[in-house]
């Protein structure tokens, strides 16, 4: 509760501080040149929201949609056909269906009715929008976008067509503008500190290191894609009622890249980047309209140049836009942070063992696994070795829940999870790595740890769990622990990673080649890494690495694969007198 | 039965110009996964070369080459300028600049020509009737599914046969392999570029015979979906892009053919109806029809 205050208490302030900076700005403008310019302000705070709104969804989840306008449309009209007057509703829509005909409503309850219904149509379509992977969300928004605009031309008793509906009684002033930009400043910040908003962004940085700590990929995008559908509601609703008057023109594939440049430009991943972003491109956009020529009749011809300059020296020179990372919301959390007095509990050891039977993986026509089997104790450190090929990643893919297995079951303790997928693999106690790293590279140290941790913390609370800080010391990242991932050396990287898997607080850790690439000092060094962050929070380790000092040094117990099958298993000594193994590695001559 | 006829080879003509445009983008999403929305400015380009030579007594006897040269020096002048600077940048980024490129295109062509229609001569024999079996038929039907076949041709053989073909699609299969075997990225991405502009030029020739002017905006709507029927496909298939052009193309026409008007003033419906369709498909099937697949190592 105390640690929600907190978070609630870093939205608040840094909202404050942006929407403070920008209504000096904008009234500061406003302060002479009358009217018009009290209307750009307007415009401002409007496309603040919609950016605002579309930053939750694309920013934290890294998916690109096309189709946020279709629901600030949406929006806009249902404010409209509540809000017009009943007289100038008879006859502007003489034959309006489901009764709204004698539906009048004040400013806050037409503003209310245009969010709920927004977000209502909006959390249906989410479902197949958060479902779909790769390239297919974005292609879905698209076809939205146009099926909306179709839909919004076509049914005229509703919405009268292409020609809009006029007549919404406006909102005096920007007072209210400023209100919703707030609100919706607020509800980013605050979304962001959610423990679902982090879990979006782990989405985003890895699609599938992710799910394999746990995290699912759904879940998160859904709840991200609702938030956001609801503060685009806000901002169609709200330009509805400071334009006056609606029409499908305004709310295009067009105006939707305008919004998409806003946030791209100043830097989709932060708030701050957004905020930025929408001041300099509604800004930028209104000095180059002035500079049209209107006798021509096409004023609106230098915009465009404006917003493609704009878009293409951004994408070439600062890909990530202006500000990057970098964030006031993020600035505070790493100001604010404090270390928690942690009273060290002693780590409980599982006691569930972590076995495989008789597994077998068929890829086309090549046989991978063969009726491979393990067993892991609890606290035992397990090496997996065997030549190319022998199918140890494979295994590991099957045992965290990547790969499917044709025969063959997978059990910790009296859990089933043959069949699991790798969220419900993690949760169940199993936490991996991956052999060519898999770290949320933009996000801090500290940040990556904590992901894992806040999972933990949901699922895996029956067990003790370590604490963030303890971990980093452990893993001796604490000076690097505000950097982000991606800036750390290689070895540090590898060491992060592990401790990142650590915090989910599992019984068994698997390890995928985690020395590869490392010196042999460097390697030697992992063996304590490895042994110490297990003995902390009480796991098995099973482990695959061809650095065969490294496996001799860090088993108990060490199987070796060859060809799918197990061709020998036993001490470190026991199998390295074993023939058929130096055979396997080395040849027949051996 | 004469009406279902008619409906089809219009759907055909239709579906094949999205192929053609289809395949350009597949091809470039091939070989550095950009999903190129710059694409459709191509046609543009196009048009705007055949109203310049129009005005100085142009002649749709050469007008092609002259649509096909300007598209493809256009294309390799997108990757030259643009593209090449953000190679390795994440498909978002990609995708995000190939729309900065779209914008300055309208832009330019609205401040340097006008934001108006311009409008040059058709060939005579386009809209030309003649019938097969008592089924009439436009030449322009004809032509158009013709020159499509022809084209997808003279692509198989380039990219069965040819070494820059098979370097293309060694690159698209995996690019870091296919550079240590000697393919030189520069050439094979540029040459992409310009293949995909020789497809788009075709294109563009097909669309301006029917309809002769040149607009600033006018490659989005063709643009969007050929998009569309890339990723139907499968992004990254050229077979893939073929039948999702012309499922698209048959699919618009049929709707618009068949569908039942739902009450009066409904008429633009059919394009609602299959936009559904498509945001069904891709719930259903999010990886297209010919799924590419780039599986990761992990």
């Amino acid at each position: 509760m105390g640690s929600f205050v907190v978070r609630m208490g870093r939205s608040m302030l840094g909202s404050a501080v942006l929407i403070a900076a920008v209504a000096a700005l904008a009234l500061a403008y406003t302060s002479s040149g009358g009217a018009s310019r009290e209307s750009l302000v307007a415009e401002m705070l409007s496309n603040f929201i919609l950016v605002l709104g579309i930053q939750i969804f694309i920013g934290n989840t890294g998916v690109l949609s096309f189709g946020h306008m279709a629901f600030a449309q949406i929006a806009a009209y249902a404010t409209a056909v509540v809000a017009i007057p009943l007289a100038a509703k008879a006859k502007a829509l003489p034959d309006i269906p489901f009764g709204l005909d004698n539906v009048h409503m004040n400013p806050f309850a037409a503003t209310a009715f245009a969010v709920v219904v927004t977000v209502i149509i909006g959390a249906l379509l989410g479902v197949a929008v958060s479902r779909a992977k790769g390239l297919a969300p974005t292609m879905i928004t698209l076809a939205l976008l146009f099926v909306v605009d179709q839909l919004v031309k076509n049914w005229k008793e509703l919405t009268r067509g292409a020609g809009g509906l006029s007549g919404i009684p406006r909102i005096e002033g920007n007072g209210w503008l400023y209100v919703g930009a707030l609100v919706a400043l607020i509800t980013a910040h605050f979304f962001q500190e959610t423990r679902i908003g982090r879990f979006s962004i782990a989405t985003r940085e890895d699609e599938l290191a992710a799910p394999a700590l746990g995290i699912r990929l759904f879940t998160s995008r859904y709840v991200a894609w609702v938030v956001s559908i609801g503060l685009t509601a806000l901002g169609g609703s709200l330009r509805a009622q400071s334009l006056g008057s609606v029409n499908p023109k305004q709310f295009t594939l067009d105006a939707g890249i305008l919004v998409l440049v806003m946030l791209v430009v100043g830097g989709m991943r932060t708030i701050s980047g957004a905020v930025l972003g929408t001041v300099l491109i509604t800004a930028g956009n209104e000095l180059f309209r002035q500079l049209g020529d209107p006798e021509r009749l096409d004023i609106e011809r230098f915009p465009d140049l404006f917003l493609g300059l704009a878009m293409l020296l951004t994408m070439v020179l600062r890909p990530e836009g202006i500000l990057g990372d970098h964030d006031l919301a993020g600035w505070l959390r790493r100001k604010m942070y404090r270390r928690a007095e942690v009273t060290p509990t002693p780590a409980v050891v599982g006691t569930r063992p972590l076995t495989a039977r008789e597994v077998e993986v068929v890829f086309g026509g090549f046989t991978a696994l063969d009726g491979a089997a393990l067993t892991v104790k609890p606290a035992e450190v397990v090496g997996l070795i065997g030549p190319n090929g022998a199918g140890k990643t494979t295994l590991f893919n099957v045992i965290t829940g990547l790969v499917e297995e044709h025969a063959g079951s997978v059990r910790l303790g009296d859990d089933d999870l043959t069949t699991a997928g790798p969220v419900d693999v993690a949760r169940s106690g199993l936490a991996r790595t991956f052999q060519n790293l898999r770290l949320f590279q933009t996000l801090s140290v500290r940040e990556n740890v904590a992901l894992t941790a806040l999972v933990a913390a949901r699922h895996r609370a029956h067990r003790v769990r370590p604490d963030v800080d303890v971990l980093l010391d452990a893993a001796g990242l604490t000076e690097f622990a505000d950097r982000s991932a991606g800036t750390l050396d290689y070895g540090n990287q590898r060491r992060l990673e592990l401790i990142r898997a650590a915090a989910l607080a599992p019984e068994y850790l698997l390890l995928d080649e985690p020395t590869s690439g490392m010196s042999d000092t460097e390697s030697l060094a992992m063996v304590d890494s490895v042994r110490s962050i297990a003995a902390l929070i009480g796991a098995g380790v099973l482990v695959i690495d061809h650095d065969l000092g490294f496996i001799t040094r860090i088993s108990d117990h060490i199987v070796v694969l060859n060809e799918g099958r197990v061709l020998a298993e036993g001490t470190p000594d026991q199998v390295r007198a074993n023939p058929a193994v130096a055979e396997a590695y080395l040849g027949s001559q051996a | 039965m004469t009406k279902l006829l008619q409906t089809l080879v219009d759907g055909l003509g239709v579906g094949s110009t999205y192929a053609l445009l289809a395949l350009g983008i597949s091809l470039i999403f091939g070989v550095m996964h950009l999903v190129n929305f710059a694409h459709g400015e191509l046609i543009t380009v196009g048009a705007y070369t055949a109203y310049f030579f129009f005005l100085h007594g142009g002649s749709w006897w050469w007008m092609p080459f002259a649509i096909i040269g300007a598209a493809v020096l256009a294309s390799m002048a997108t990757e030259f300028l643009a593209f090449r600077w953000v190679r390795n940048a994440s498909p978002f980024t990609l995708l995000l600049t190939s729309f900065a490129i779209e914008r300055l295109s309208h832009a330019l062509w609205q401040i340097f020509v006008s934001p108006k229609q311009r409008a040059f001569p058709k060939p005579s024999w386009v809209f030309n009737q003649f019938k097969i079996a008592g089924v009439s038929f436009e030449v322009m039907d004809i032509v158009t599914i013709g020159v499509t076949i022809a084209t997808l041709v003279i692509t198989a053989v380039v990219f069965k046969r040819t070494l820059f073909g098979i370097s293309v699609r060694g690159a698209a299969e995996d690019f870091d392999a296919a550079r240590l075997m000697g393919v030189r990225a520069n050439r094979v991405i540029s040459g992409a570029f310009g293949f995909a502009g020789f497809l788009a030029g075709v294109a563009a020739c097909l669309i301006l015979m029917r309809t002769p002017a040149a607009e600033p905006s006018m490659g989005s709507d063709w643009l969007l979906k050929a998009v569309i029927a890339a990723v139907i496909g499968g992004l990254g298939s050229f077979t893939g892009a073929v039948v999702g052009g012309v499922v698209l193309g048959l699919l618009e026409t049929l709707t618009r053919a068949y569908l039942p008007e739902v009450a009066t003033g409904w008429d633009k419906f059919s394009t609602a109806v299959v936009f559904i369709v498509i945001a069904i498909f891709f719930v259903i099937r999010p990886d297209g029809i010919f799924k590419v697949s780039h599986a990761e190592r992990v």
